[in-house]
């Protein structure tokens, strides 16, 4: 039984004539602790997917399943980061924990033991605004781990950051997401992330998005950013470009 | 039979599926319009007839607070015979005339102070000053200016909206994003070229907000100054039919300014949405 579980799924913006297809139909499994990520050119309406699957938007057509007991089974982190800049580095991991109100007590050892992992420790009073970018973001995924979420989505969390950062936080995301049972769904432009960290990589074709391929790493868990160097690792990525080019070209071509 | 295993199809799940928004759009938006529509005339129409009933039914005193009916009926007549267009028309001509004097003014030394640094530097504590000072408290010194007629009471409504479109075109311009002016510094624009593509369109929409704001409050101090020192105008027929004992046409000319209000913060709403097509409307778009 997957966790995740889309048919049929489409999303429309806009009405009469002004009326876009952004996704779809796209069909959809995702298992039970598997990570899946998703490949795609820009607005071809991955974001909308993970959107319908957070529940932010509905879709036209179709419909997307989750298997669970929880009412909000999942946690989302977001390009911009989504954190609170009034709020202190501990009182943003321990949002999403007074949202459930968690007792105070429990929540801030949770909070703090998330900021240990992600080596925030000495930031816990500090507010974001006097953090480095890669901090932050590593403040969004200790806010969303802390909940501990059945189900994880990430809309191209390290977008914004400079290669060496990104590279720095794909292994450490890699870490966390072994040593728990996570399903989680990545969005992200780059191969090599969707790569590194994926047990599935899917492949979005141009507007409307629909999932033209699928490939799996096959590299055996637990995994580190060694697989980077690994001949398979190019070959895969060189392929998956092949795949992709034409959907990007195609974009380029219409806009 | 109880002791078996919860099998794995029992699990609850959570469906995302279309709402009515999805599967019928045309009629889920009509539907919420009507709503929407509907709400904004019954909210006001239910006050009136509930202000109409406790008046008839003799609840509240109706020669102190006459029936909705009555003002009606007494505004309709006094449009008809004349009356109340001579008033209608004074307080309309200060309003325009000075709300234009107040914006040109209020927004030509808001680009400036905005602009240059040391322009900023000169004015803005002087001008911080100014800016509390309760502008109706000016109409004394404007009477002595101005002599009485329709001089002082244009000052007033000048001075107050150019206070206005002043302060939230200077705060606009200021907030100009950086990468902005350096786009348009290192391309060698001049001043005045800076102005007209940076600046000027940056700004407009702030700009347009304090306008909007602005005309409400020049209808407000009209009615006020109209009160203390004019001979026509509608804040002269509400205070002086008050003194008169005539309550009825006391609520006409405050109906009249609630209307001129209403009428003119839209004009500027309207007028702003030509002028900077590109700035969000007040209905947000989906997204990707």
């Amino acid at each position: 039984m997957p966790k995740i579980r889309a048919s049929g799924l489409t999303r429309t913006f806009g009405r009469g004539s002004h009326q876009l297809t952004a996704l779809g139909p796209v069909e959809l499994d995702v298992a039970r602790g598997e990570f899946v990520c998703l490949v795609g050119p820009s607005g071809c309406g991955k974001s909308t997917l993970l959107r319908i699957a957070a529940g932010l938007l509905r879709p036209t057509t179709g419909e997307l399943e989750l298997r669970t007991d929880a009412t909000h089974p999942a946690a989302m982190i977001f390009q911009d980061y989504g954190i609170y800049d009034w709020k202190t580095v501990l009182a943003n991991v321990r949002f999403g924990l007074d949202i459930q109100r968690v007792p105070r007590k429990e929540a801030d050892a949770r909070a703090h033991e998330w900021l240990r992992r992600m080596g925030l420790s000495d930031f816990a009073g500090a507010y974001p605004a006097a953090l480095s970018g890669g901090m932050r973001q590593r403040v969004a995924i200790a806010r969303a781990l802390a909940v501990e979420p059945e189900i994880l989505l990430m809309d191209e969390p390290f977008a914004a950051l400079d290669a060496q950062l990104r590279t720095i936080l794909q292994d450490e995301l890699l870490a966390l997401t072994q040593s728990t049972s996570t399903t989680t769904l990545f969005i992200t432009h780059s191969l090599e992330e969707a790569l590194v960290l994926g047990d599935r990589v899917l492949v979005m074709s141009a507007r409307p998005g629909r999932i033209i391929a699928e490939r799996r790493p096959p590299f055996d868990r637990p995994r580190t950013g060694e697989v980077r160097s690994d001949p398979r690792f190019t070959a895969l990525k060189d392929e998956l470009w092949e795949l992709l080019r034409d959907e990007v070209g195609q974009e380029a071509a219409v806009s | 039979m109880s002791t078996l295993e919860k099998p794995r199809s029992e699990e609850g799940r959570v469906i995302r599926r279309p709402g009515p928004r999805e599967t019928r759009p045309e009629s889920a938006h009509r539907r919420r319009r009507t709503l929407e529509v509907s709400l904004a005339v019954a909210v006001p129409v239910v006050l009136v007839l509930l202000w109409q009933l406790a008046a008839t039914q003799q609840w509240i005193d109706d020669r102190v607070y006459p029936a909705p009916s009555s003002i009606a009926s007494d505004g309709w007549q006094r449009a008809l015979d004349g009356e109340l267009w001579p008033d209608v028309w004074a307080t309309l001509k200060r309003v325009l005339a000075g709300y234009v004097i107040g914006t040109v003014a209020g927004y030509l030394l808001g680009l400036l102070m905005g602009a240059l640094p040391l322009v900023r530097a000169a004015l803005e504590p002087m001008m911080d000053a100014l800016y509390v000072v309760p502008k109706l408290a000016l109409l004394p010194i404007f009477l002595n200016m101005f002599g009485l007629g329709e001089g002082p009471q244009i000052a007033l409504v000048a001075a107050t909206v150019f206070f206005f479109v002043w302060i939230s075109t200077m705060a606009a311009v200021l907030a100009v994003p950086e990468g902005h002016r350096d786009a348009g510094q290192v391309f060698g624009a001049s001043h005045r070229q800076m102005f007209r593509h940076v600046l000027l369109p940056a700004s407009l929409p702030a700009v347009l907000v304090g306008a909007r704001i602005a005309a409400g409050v020049a209808v407000l101090v009209i009615v006020a100054s109209e009160s203390i020192a004019a001979s026509d105008g509608l804040g002269h027929l509400i205070f002086d039919s008050r003194a008169l004992f005539q309550n009825d046409v006391m609520f006409v000319g405050i109906v009249c300014v609630a209307i001129l209000g209403v009428v003119f913060s839209e004009l500027v709403r309207i007028a702003g949405r030509f002028l900077t097509p590109w700035a969000p409307r007040d209905r947000g778009r989906g997204q990707s």
